[in-house]
């Protein structure tokens, strides 16, 4: 758990320093952008680029990056799995009643390195930015209500807390749960539905009682100032102008060389 | 140095403790949907080459917290925020490998399961209308992930919907139902417009 949630101080580097909400506006816009395109060279290269940015950019070890893959690393494999044999096309092997296909195998090739590509930039946005700065910045950049910003840090702070949470509810669960052999606590479905419930419980009653202490700290009134302003920097719009300048180059590369296919690849 | 950030009047019918609402329910179900997407992966590899359909299989269970909130407090708009809350919790607190697309999905998620409760404007809470709920939360959010996930032009598409639709109608839509009321009944809501109607239909 705590290894996946966002820290709150991300490693100094040139990444860590640019402005959070102009960094999930990019890693947004490449993301939507990238789902346009369904061939397999175009993300593999804006993935090598990705992974490139991550370990330079946000100085990243090459140790934490790889086990950050983990997760969508199995998605992808599947997503080339389940094309190669779903979909119509040429027939490359017949694996008993299974048949793979030239155009399944592309077009999965294509839509996992494509989750490949969303997934490095999404590392590299959690492990640059803090959530505190992201919050204040999303307030003063974004002009979000802090009303909004506000209960959503408090949010921020529960979710800190929750493992913990978690295992005070269980401790008690165990109290009167029924035990194992070895004396342990169940882990039946059924007791860990109860926990959840009471998680969702505790949580909304002690949502309620962080409502009224903003309250009484008076958020919501207005005019708000605003304590240590947070300004767009130079180093944003260069970071702006690298992005969408590399990604529309690899893009206008791809079309040249002509290996850059559209959404049209999908109806086979 | 303070600048005075732009003040912008509030609708007055959202008060502090609906929004805290909305972020307490995305964070517990952020944390419960992180859960999810492990016994997700586990499921995908118990299923071998079929594994891609288990995401369907639990497809409802991402769409819960809209109806929740919606049937808690009761306000236009609610469910499409705490989508996009819970969304953004696991985007940026939780390090969805989603990434910040996941906010396009649950902007469609919410709109999709708030729908039937907006055209009873906001009055009818039956099984029936959860059921709607999470068929068209379901439904709305095919569109656009079939597109991103290249379900077009597979063998499998329709079996993909119907296992979506199945999967939305009951964890997204009856689940949500027997949710609100478990936790109507342990009185947590009771300062809620939930709590309120309650109160109100037994006095009368």
């Amino acid at each position: 758990m705590s290894a996946l949630l966002a820290g709150e101080d991300p490693r100094a580097s040139p990444l860590a320093r640019r402005d959070p909400v102009v960094k999930l506006a990019l890693v947004m816009a490449v993301s939507m952008a990238a789902i346009f395109v369904l061939d397999p060279v175009t993300p593999a290269v804006l993935y090598g680029l990705g992974v490139v940015g991550v370990l330079v950019g946000a100085r990243l070890p090459l140790r934490v990056l790889a086990g950050a893959h983990v997760p969508f690393v199995a998605f992808a494999l599947g997503q080339v799995l389940v094309n190669a044999l779903s979909r119509p096309g040429v027939v490359l092997a017949e694996p008993g009643p299974l048949r793979i296909t030239a155009e399944g195998l592309e077009v999965g090739a294509a839509l996992g390195l494509r989750t490949l590509l969303i997934g490095v930039l999404a590392i590299a946005f959690i492990a640059s930015t803090s959530p505190v700065r992201l919050m204040t910045n999303l307030q003063q950049n974004a002009r979000l209500s802090p009303r909004v910003t506000y209960a959503v840090l408090a949010g921020y702070r529960m979710l800190q807390e929750m493992p913990r949470e978690w295992a005070v509810l269980r401790a008690a669960h165990a109290v009167r749960a029924p035990l194992r052999r070895n004396g342990t606590p169940t882990r039946s479905p059924r007791v860990l539905l109860g926990a959840v419930f009471g998680l969702l419980v505790v949580s909304v009653r002690k949502g309620e009682r962080m409502a009224q202490s903003l309250e009484s700290r008076g958020l919501g009134l207005e005019p708000r100032t605003t304590w240590r302003p947070s300004p767009l920097t130079r180093g944003d719009a260069v970071l702006v102008v690298a992005v969408v300048g590399v990604v529309a180059a690899v893009v206008l590369a791809s079309a040249a060389a002509g290996v850059l296919e559209g959404p049209g690849a999908l109806g086979g | 140095m303070t600048a005075p950030t732009t003040p912008r009047r509030s609708t007055g019918r959202w008060q502090m403790r609906d929004i805290v609402l909305a972020v307490v329910l995305g964070v517990v179900f952020g944390f419960v949907y992180w859960a999810l997407v492990q016994a997700w992966i586990g499921l995908q590899v118990a299923m071998g080459p079929a594994g891609d359909l288990a995401q369907h299989v639990l497809h409802g269970g991402w769409l819960l917290v809209a109806p929740v909130v919606i049937a808690i407090t009761r306000k236009p708009g609610s469910g499409v925020v705490a989508e996009l809350i819970a969304a953004f919790v696991e985007v940026a607190f939780l390090g969805s490998p989603a990434g910040p697309v996941l906010l396009v999905t649950a902007l469609l998620q919410g709109v999709g399961s708030e729908l039937p409760f907006a055209l009873t404007r906001y009055r009818r809470f039956g099984w029936g209308v959860f059921a709607l709920s999470g068929l068209f939360g379901g439904a709305l959010v095919f569109v656009f992930s079939g597109f991103r996930f290249g379900w077009y032009g597979q063998d499998i598409l329709l079996l993909r919907l119907a296992i979506q639709l199945v999967s939305g109608v009951v964890l997204g839509g009856l689940l949500a139902r027997v949710i609100v009321d478990a936790l109507a009944r342990t009185g947590v809501l009771d300062d809620f417009a939930i709590g309120r109607a309650r109160r109100s239909t037994l006095v009368s």
